[in-house]
């Protein structure tokens, strides 16, 4: 490979656990069912405000290697979303026009955020939070739904009083992706 | 082959009866029939030459990653310098040699027993040396991972279980003159910028692979949003016209491989407000460089290609297309909301897992001379348009589904799929360039030969 995988620095970044049950940790939680919420309900372009505008989006790729080799298991030089402020916009922009075929009809998805741990960082109003993710998809008469498990590893970050999306990484579960795009966001 | 002659499918009808020569129509069936996809295996994956990688991701002796020739998986390995490609079933009781997308090692052992093998598929042994665990039968030398033929091409990795088929060359036939401008035009050479993205679409294969083959009309309605909300609105807003990009030469071939050559004369008139015809080809070389060079890479070009390849390089290059039976190729010249114009450089490979769902295979590639901050926004406007979650593909893999669901259908498994806006026009005047050409708004010609190749394949002996 030509490019070195970008260090994964999430877990270099949290410091004291936040205590379940806390006011910054029911905030976070808020916001997780907020998002849940908005995005499950097709308003793509609410879910946008709830993002800085330095947000770094990544989904990296996954590979089955062997244990010994697990940190090489997330691929970040290759990934299956690299996005900025600016693409996520261009993306909730599309998803609201006439003519975003993938999701239009849209899928009916569920959310499911649970496991959710926030941390301090070293920056003063910034959250490390660790979440897990199920999303469930349906499309037309399919009689299945498209599963996709993920972990979440997010820094948010107050701003007036509000949290927002400053970061996130999406560690799927699977190798080979098993829905037939990634046309919805995670 | 005559018709009457051609094995019957369970139905009684043979794979001619599904292909109307005549009136270019081709029966909805073979897009979800079972039968037909068993024959594919043999006929189709058995027989051609396919696309496994690139050899930049496997740079070092021993490195190996693990791909599909049909359904069969294989093991791509580096082995003294040279790319080895081995059915991934041990020889002693079929389990999988190896299980990892992707590592490093001189001695593949499988799991289940312990047979060892080289990278280059060899046979070292069995444990327990002096208790002869693999008899002896057979010898040592055939009990190695069976070889399929590779070959390399822009450092493209191809294999074929056909020993003794026709060389890569030959298959390419004129089509490489094409592909040459595109895999093997600079110094360097290519690179993967990772691993490739994979995900499963609940298709055919051939429902991506005969649109592969330059289907340039469903450009205008499937992904008309481009010109809605993407990168080819206007810049006052307003909505822009997409068929403007679908003039320019598309190259079809009797094998079935396609390219749409599309005109960048609309771009060098907007990058340099000159017309172009007054440009010589090293101006708008430089001026609108392939994706992934810049201004000073002519010197490569010049090197690499004929000046014919040039001329067209600068004129018509092409951008979308695909190789028989299962790739396609988009090495794209994106315009910026800034003006400027972008490249990327994509090859999928659509590998069949059953009458009625398919792999994606998506790698990204740069040039290894591209400098950092090129790379950098070609792989993310790649990532953003095609692929996974690509805003362009993610309509395509919307919608083959559909095709195999109606496929399914007692009514529609007749219905045809028409190939029937036919070019009149022919070579573009001057054209540089080999094969079947023809100049104009896009049309349905080089589906059809693709088709026509399939068919060819499914009937012979």
């Amino acid at each position: 490979m030509t490019t070195a995988n970008e260090p994964v620095n999430f877990f270099e970044q949290c410091a004291d656990e936040i205590a379940i049950g806390s006011d910054v940790y029911n905030q976070a939680l808020g916001f997780y069912y907020a998002e849940a919420r908005m995005l499950d309900n097709l308003r793509y372009m609410d879910w946008v405000e709830t993002l800085t505008q330095d947000i770094k989006y990544n989904v990296p790729l996954r590979q089955t290697r062997l244990v010994k080799d697990n940190e090489a298991s997330i691929i970040y030089s290759m990934r299956h979303m690299h996005e900025d402020y600016r693409s996520l916009m261009g993306r909730a922009l599309r998803l609201s026009g006439n003519s975003a075929w993938a999701e239009d009809p849209a899928s009916r998805t569920k959310r499911f955020v649970s496991n959710v741990q926030v941390f301090e960082t070293a920056t003063p109003g910034e959250y490390a939070a660790l979440s897990y993710l199920l999303i469930t998809r349906n499309r037309f008469d399919d009689d299945h739904f498209d599963l996709i498990p993920c972990e979440r590893r997010d820094i948010l970050r107050l701003q007036d009083g509000v949290l927002k999306l400053a970061q996130r990484d999406i560690i799927l579960d699977q190798v080979l992706l098993g829905t037939p795009n990634l046309a919805i966001f995670l | 082959m005559s018709a009457n002659t051609e094995r019957k499918l369970a139905d009684g009808s043979t794979i001619s009866d599904l292909i109307d020569l005549e009136r270019r129509e081709v029966q909805l069936r073979t897009l979800a029939d079972r039968e037909i996809y068993e024959i594919e295996q043999d006929k189709i994956f058995g027989k051609t030459w396919l696309l496994l990688g690139h050899e930049s991701e496997i740079p070092d002796d021993g490195n190996f990653i693990q791909r599909f020739m049909g359904d069969d998986s294989v093991i791509v390995a580096r082995h003294k310098g040279e790319v080895f490609v081995s059915l991934n079933v041990c020889p002693h009781r079929g389990m999988k040699i190896t299980t990892q997308d992707a590592g490093s090692t001189s001695i593949h052992k499988c799991i289940y027993h312990g047979w060892a093998f080289r990278s280059n598929g060899e046979f070292l042994g069995s444990p327990v040396a002096d208790q002869c665990m693999h008899g002896k039968i057979r010898g040592k030398d055939e009990l190695g991972l069976q070889q399929a033929r590779v070959t390399l091409y822009g450092g493209l990795i191809f294999a074929t279980w056909n020993i003794d088929g026709p060389s890569f060359e030959d298959f390419l036939g004129d089509a490489k003159w094409y592909y040459d401008m595109l895999f093997c035009r600079s110094d360097g050479g290519m690179v993967v910028a990772g691993p490739p993205q994979r995900f499963v679409v609940r298709a055919n294969w051939k429902a991506a692979g005969e649109q592969s083959a330059a289907d340039g009309f469903h450009t205008l309605m499937l992904h008309r949003w481009l010109g809605e909300v993407g990168n080819y609105k206007k810049d006052d807003g307003e909505s822009g016209d997409l068929t403007p990009e679908m003039f320019g030469a598309e190259v079809s071939s009797p094998h079935g491989h396609a390219l749409r050559c599309i005109d960048l004369n609309r771009k060098i008139r907007r990058l340099t407000g000159k017309d172009p015809e007054e440009l010589s080809v090293e101006e708008k070389l430089r001026v609108l460089p392939p994706p992934g060079m810049t201004a000073d890479a002519f010197t490569q070009l010049k090197k690499n290609l004929s000046p014919e390849q040039l001329e067209a390089m600068a004129w018509m290059p092409p951008q979308v297309g695909g190789m028989f039976p299962n790739v396609l190729f988009g090495f794209v010249y994106i315009p910026q909301a800034d003006g400027s114009v972008v490249g990327s450089m994509t090859l999928h490979a659509y590998v069949p897992k059953g009458p009625d769902k398919l792999e994606f295979i998506n790698w990204i590639f740069v040039e290894k001379d591209t400098p950092p901050e090129l790379r950098e926004k070609m792989v993310m406007q790649t990532i953003q348009l095609f692929g996974t979650s690509g805003m362009v593909e993610q309509d395509d893999s919307d919608t083959w589904p559909h095709m195999t669901l109606t496929a399914k259908g007692p009514q529609g498994r007749h219905s045809t799929m028409k190939y029937q806006a036919i070019y009149e026009t022919g070579k573009p005047e001057g054209w540089p360039g080999p094969g079947i050409v023809n100049e104009g708004f896009t049309k349905d010609d080089t589906q059809w030969h693709w088709w026509k190749y399939w068919h060819a394949l499914m009937t012979a002996e």
